[in-house]
């Protein structure tokens, strides 16, 4: 299958999604206020529905995160989600809003919101999405892409949608399937860009946390996390949960396009960091155990007659979390955190570590998540030309004071 | 009084280190950096280039991408995109600032215009790239009396159907006055 946009679109409806095309060359360098490409919704209007809290990395596109102590949440509230686009934030009349069901089916469909709604089982779940990029600034040396901070990139809000698996099995899968691809209605900031597309194995489309979700955190979807419609591969790198979405091909092998084989891949073997991409790679999938300390804050100010709780989140893309360590002696000995029950499959858990200090001074705590299949964060990860997979041990610092 | 002194040199040193400070919005000057900025500009902000240091193959890999993804590019102008980009934000430390030999030399204003508003990134004076070639608008559009205001209205808005399914986009950082000038030298190129 090739990579342009008609090819999965179809004639009209290509012509249609290339008429929002528009040009956002000169947004930056004028008068912020200046309106969006037609048929787009300006970065400025995407913030004021953003917290205060929210640290932006680019305009062009649009990417923001909030760092770890401004994440200190059981669930991401929808104003703290990570904000990543590829292209622009596109003005989706939800009612005109159509999901088309094409390629290896027995029948294709197309639905309404109103008729997803009313076919399947509804269901709602806490669930995680993780730019692949997220954390990349701790590699050394930097790689390529956006500068997300080490503990920024990534959230775990409630969704609400039917199963992927359902709308598929309704349109009956062909034997020979293997992948199904998800495209979204966001324009390009030139003409000549294609279309994001990205496809996932089917085991994971039939998943029953494979969401087409409407809603996060109990209200219709913000505009730049994909309203009215966008894919939800919990535990999984970002960019398999298309936003927009308007598009699902069955195929029968995985996607052949540049957000497919140039980006979101990794080496098939480690490589000398600072090197160019080898010609062997593997798609990025799930994410790997990962932990973040959420409270207290770096250099925070802390009465040393009190004890410390020391609190954050961990999470991991395929199997379960086992238990949390946290050390406050650089690494040398660790103390089991208490970890929050098992939520959804794919949410990530709470975890709490209670210490009291001995002494004034500066206090580092680091934090190390286990999976259930004995894999351990690492001190640092394997370094990849594109930065991606950062799980390294978060360490946060305090003062300890009289 | 000391201290108002004191005062006042910190100041200084602020105002100084603002104005030397290195504009993330501004690629150091050096052979190639015009065409950098011109084609990185088309879809980005420039603070995605100066705040990356990566190794000459990462800039080929990037450069790949790019173009993968709808940056209008030659292989020469690729060529010297990463020549620049491995020298000024590579891993090594990049040279002195340098006049931009490579730039386009001409200076006739309708030429700086086209490069620097990105026409010429899809449209060529005789031949079809992405758009129409300038010379396929004239012989279109010639004799028809309001040729020039309805392309420089184009030229600003965008639209699509004239030419095929591929549309042109809105070029609101041109001005009226400039999109004026444009369009009747377009319908001059039969």
């Amino acid at each position: 299958m090739d990579e342009t946009r008609r090819s999965l679109l179809g004639g009209l409806a290509g012509a249609g999604a290339l008429a929002l095309v528009g040009d956002a060359r000169h947004a930056l360098a004028q008068d912020k206020a200046e309106a969006a490409p037609a048929g787009t919704i300006p970065n400025e209007a995407v913030k004021k529905e953003k917290a205060a809290a929210m640290q932006y990395h680019s305009e062009r596109p649009l990417t923001g995160s909030v760092p770890a102590h401004e994440h200190d949440f059981d669930v991401t509230p929808s104003d703290r989600m990570f904000v990543r686009n590829n292209l622009l934030t596109p003005d989706v009349n939800a009612a005109q809003h159509r999901l088309a069901i094409k390629g290896l089916v027995d029948k294709e469909l197309t639905f309404t919101l109103d008729q997803l709604r009313a076919t399947f089982p509804v269901v709602t779940l806490q669930g995680m999405l993780e730019c692949a990029g997220s954390g990349r600034t701790s590699f050394h040396p930097r790689p390529s892409g956006t500068p997300w901070n080490p503990t920024g990139g990534m959230g775990c809000p409630k969704w609400t949608g039917v199963r992927l698996a359902d709308v598929l099995r309704a349109a009956g899968i062909k034997s020979s399937a293997a992948h199904v691809a998800g495209q979204g209605v966001d324009p390009g900031m030139v003409a000549t860009a294609p279309a994001v597309i990205r496809s996932i194995p089917l085991a994971k489309a039939l998943d029953e946390n494979t969401l087409l979700a409407w809603e996060m955190n109990g209200a219709p979807l913000p505009r730049v996390h994909g309203y009215p419609l966008r894919l939800v591969v919990p535990g999984w790198v970002g960019s398999a949960s298309t936003k927009w979405l308007a598009t699902l091909t069955v195929l029968d092998a995985p996607f052949k396009g540049t957000y497919m084989t140039g980006s979101y891949v990794q080496p098939k073997w480690p490589i000398e960091p600072g090197q160019k991409m080898p010609p062997d790679t593997v798609s990025t999938e799930a994410w790997p155990v990962k932990s973040m300390i959420t409270s207290p804050a770096p250099n925070a100010r802390l009465k040393g007659t009190q004890r410390i709780v020391v609190r954050g989140r961990a999470w991991v893309g395929e199997g379960s979390i086992d238990r949390v360590e946290v050390s406050s002696d650089e690494g040398r000995t660790w103390q089991p955190a208490s970890l929050a029950p098992a939520g959804d499959r794919f949410a990530w858990r709470t975890f709490t570590f209670e210490f009291q200090p001995q002494r004034f001074g500066y206090q580092t705590f680091l934090a190390r998540a286990w999976d259930d299949r004995g894999n351990a964060q690492p001190v640092e990860s394997t370094w990849n030309p594109l930065g991606y997979f950062w799980n390294g041990m978060h360490r946060v610092g305090v003062m300890v004071e009289a | 009084m000391k201290r108002e002194l004191a005062c006042a040199g910190l100041a200084l040193a602020a105002c100084w280190s603002a104005a030397h400070a290195q504009d993330p919005e501004k690629l150091t000057s050096g052979p190639g950096a015009t065409l950098t900025a011109q084609k990185c500009q088309m879809c980005h902000e420039l603070a995605h280039v100066t705040r990356s240091r990566l190794s000459r193959g990462e800039w080929v890999d990037n450069l790949q991408r790019m173009r993968e993804r709808g940056a209008p590019l030659t292989d020469a102008e690729v060529e010297t995109i990463v020549g620049y980009l491995a020298a000024y934000y590579g891993r090594d430390p990049a040279p002195a600032p340098a006049p931009d030999t490579l730039a386009a030399t001409s200076d006739d204003p309708i030429a700086g215009l086209l490069a620097a508003k990105g026409c010429t990134a899809c449209h060529d004076a005789a031949k079809k790239l992405v758009g129409p070639a300038f010379r396929e608008v004239a012989q279109k559009y010639s004799g028809n009396a309001g040729a020039a205001a309805r392309l420089a209205e184009k030229i600003r808005a965008g639209g699509s159907g004239a030419w095929g399914a591929v549309p042109m986009p809105p070029n609101p950082g041109v001005s009226a006055e400039d999109a004026k000038r444009l369009a009747d030298w377009v319908l001059t190129q039969k």
